[in-house]
């Protein structure tokens, strides 16, 4: 019977067949599923399941993820583009979101790097030094 | 109001204005006080983590793709999918003279109802021991006015003795009396304008117990007015793994503060072998191999460098000093198992407490044979070597002569004699708990019993005797034990006129036993 750790082992083994020259091939992604499908090995839900971790992790580490309280102009998104690119390389997809809870700013992704200037972080970050629950917005504390 | 407009202004400039890069990740899975968190690139070791709500974690296991994080508050609050950031700070809690007569959480934070914790420096909880070169030898005593420990097992400042035994024979009991012993002193030395006495500050770590136990051992030193020069860490069985796996690393972080600044601290560790359980279940739910009875692999450093940060510093670096009481718990006298044979080679020494002999009266029921301490003799006053090198041997042969004792009518007069002396000796080590005995008392009374004196006194009335003695000094010549501990030695002159008051005390004790018995 296939442990986790061999089915870990193994999703692991399958990602690192689909990267050429440290770059995910979408191309063989879709074969590997296709023939684990068509086999289904004992234990290949689960090896699916960490394949695609596996692949969605990659995916958000080449993905700036671009929050902002308004849709953002052509030239500014695309200084965001380029400052994203200088800062981790070629092959960077930008995606933009427009999301008035941020009140204004911008927010920046990618991996678990965040660039968070927006003004709810700031005010977020006051609460926290008055001591005031943001979520329940309780009275400060003396 | 123009105060408070310039705070509010400060504060408002002290948030960060540029935007700074912050590494999260997010909660993948959560149960059982342990978080998997996806991301967190950047996470390091033991790092603290912020996973909101108030809530903050360290980071124990890094993998390939996730973080392993205890939870360190109510976890039931956190989600799936909740963001997770990383601080860049270790985990640190409050030290400080603030603490004395508190009762804290593993955090520092109070649990007794008495306000905020009065504390401007945090330690981290996780800490480097001091290196070969800032330590200093041990040679200073630690009273812990138990006359079978303080006269033939003495512990000294800056180190680790491990009292070991099976449930209930006495181990919680000796740290005690050793918390009340050094209290006593403190306040008599402070009373007294002693300037060139150090002070021992005491810290009572309880991991795993029952609170009542807990609230019992508090009001024991609030009685005895021990409180005040103790700090209690409490992390009892109904707080996490994770709180009892941090609780002692906590306490010696408050130890060390008093190190560091050149004073002299003791710390209880009670109990270990509860640590190593909250250890193992912390381990197995981060899924971290497990070797010998499911402990991780790593279950011996946990207690090395626990217990490496009790020490004695040199003086250039404070000449404070941490000493260490651990307590292993044994299962059925079980001292060949595997935590308390990892701590036994940690610790400078062992206290082993035996089950028969507790049951039989003889408490503290300490197995003197079995019992060591490898500073030995350097941490005692002359006083108390002169008289305790005899003691030790007379024990000693009378355990070797003990199971002739079935035989006594058919004995010579030399092994009978010695069977009678060991029976008189054991009977004055017994001590009543929580009533520990001054230095200048118990050299008093040992040398009552090695000098002979006791050797025609039946053996049940040896204790009462020992009462009448304490009573006789005080009341005619108290001076004579301030002399003891003035001089530290027993020169002719002083061991002649303890004699001469052993020798009054035993006439007016036996003349009114033959009163009373007329």
């Amino acid at each position: 019977m296939k442990t986790g750790k061999q089915i870990r082992r193994e999703a692991k083994e399958l990602f690192r067949m689909c990267l050429v020259d440290g770059v995910l091939d979408e191309t063989r992604v879709r074969q590997v599923v296709e023939r684990i499908l068509a086999s289904r090995p004992r234990g290949y839900l689960p090896l699916l399941k960490c394949f695609q971790r596996w692949v969605k992790l990659e995916y958000a580490r080449h993905t700036a993820e671009v929050e902002s309280a308004v849709p953002l102009p052509f030239d500014l998104a695309a200084r965001v583009r380029e400052g994203v690119e200088k800062a981790y390389g070629p092959g960077m997809t930008t995606e933009f979101v427009a999301n008035p809870e941020l009140i204004g700013g911008m927010r920046i992704q990618v991996g678990s790097d965040v660039y968070d200037g927006t003004i709810r972080s700031g005010l977020a970050e006051l609460a926290r030094i008055w001591g005031v629950s943001s979520r329940n917005g309780g009275n400060a504390q003396a | 109001m123009a105060d408070l407009l310039k705070e509010l202004e400060a504060e408002i400039t002290g948030v960060r204005a540029t935007t700074a890069r912050q590494n999260v990740g997010t909660i993948r899975e959560i149960g059982d006080g342990v978080a998997r968190v996806e991301g967190l690139t950047d996470a390091m070791l033991n790092e603290m983590l912020d996973l909101g709500h108030g809530i903050t974690g360290l980071a124990l296991n890094l993998e390939e793709t996730e973080v392993g994080v205890i939870i360190l508050g109510d976890y039931t609050e956190l989600e799936e999918g909740d963001e997770v950031r990383t601080t860049g700070k270790l985990l640190q809690v409050p030290v400080g003279m603030g603490l004395l007569g508190r009762v804290v959480n593993t955090l520092g934070q109070p649990v007794d109802g008495k306000g905020p914790v009065e504390s401007d420096v945090a330690y981290p909880v996780e800490k480097l021991a001091p290196g070969v070169i800032r330590r200093r030898s041990v040679s200073q005593p630690v009273q812990t006015g138990i006359m079978a420990i303080d006269a033939m097992i003495p512990i000294g400042r800056g180190q680790r003795e491990l009292i070991i035994g099976d449930r209930s024979t006495g181990k919680t009991t000796i740290c005690i009396d050793t918390i009340i012993s050094q209290a006593r002193l403190n306040r008599a030395a402070k009373a007294a304008g002693d300037q060139d006495y150090r002070p021992l500050y005491s810290i009572y770590v309880a991991i795993g117990q029952k609170q009542s136990s807990i609230a019992r051992t508090i009001s024991v030193l609030e009685e005895a007015g021990a409180l005040p020069y103790t700090i209690i860490v409490a992390s009892p069985a109904a707080d996490s793994a994770t709180s009892q796996y941090l609780a002692p690393f906590a306490g010696a972080a408050m130890g060390e503060w008093f190190m560091d600044n050149g004073m002299d601290a003791l710390i209880i560790f009670d109990d270990l072998s509860k640590h190593a359980v909250a250890y193992r279940q912390v381990s197995l739910v981060l899924k971290r191999p497990s070797g010998r009875e499911a402990y991780p692999g790593d279950v011996f450093y946990l207690h090395s460098r626990l217990l490496e940060r009790a020490a004695r510093v040199g003086e250039k670096y404070g000449n404070g000093s941490l000493t260490g009481l651990p307590i292993i718990e044994t299962q059925a006298g079980d001292v060949s198992a595997y935590i308390p044979t990892n701590v036994i080679s940690i610790t400078d020494g062992q206290i082993y407490l035996e089950t028969d002999l507790f049951n039989q009266g003889v408490r503290p029921a300490v197995n003197v044979g079995l019992s060591v301490s490898r500073v030995g003799g350097s941490a005692q006053i002359k006083a108390m070597r002169q008289v305790a090198g005899s003691l030790k041997l007379e024990l000693a042969q009378y355990r070797e002569l003990q199971a002739f004792a079935q035989f006594g009518s058919d004995l010579d007069k030399a092994t009978q004699a010695q069977l009678n002396r060991g029976q008189r000796l054991v009977e004055l080590l017994k001590q009543n708990q929580f009533s520990p005995l001054p230095f200048s008392k118990q050299i008093l009374i040992i040398m009552a019993g090695t000098g002979g004196f006791l050797d025609d006194m039946p053996v049940a009335q040896v204790r009462e005797f020992e009462a009448e003695l304490f009573k006789y000094v005080d009341s005619t010549n108290p001076g004579i034990l301030r002399a003891i501990m003035e001089k530290k030695i027993l020169d002719d002159q002083l061991k002649g006129q303890l004699q001469g008051i052993i020798k009054e005390a035993k006439q007016q004790f036996v003349a009114a036993r033959e009163a009373v018995a007329k």
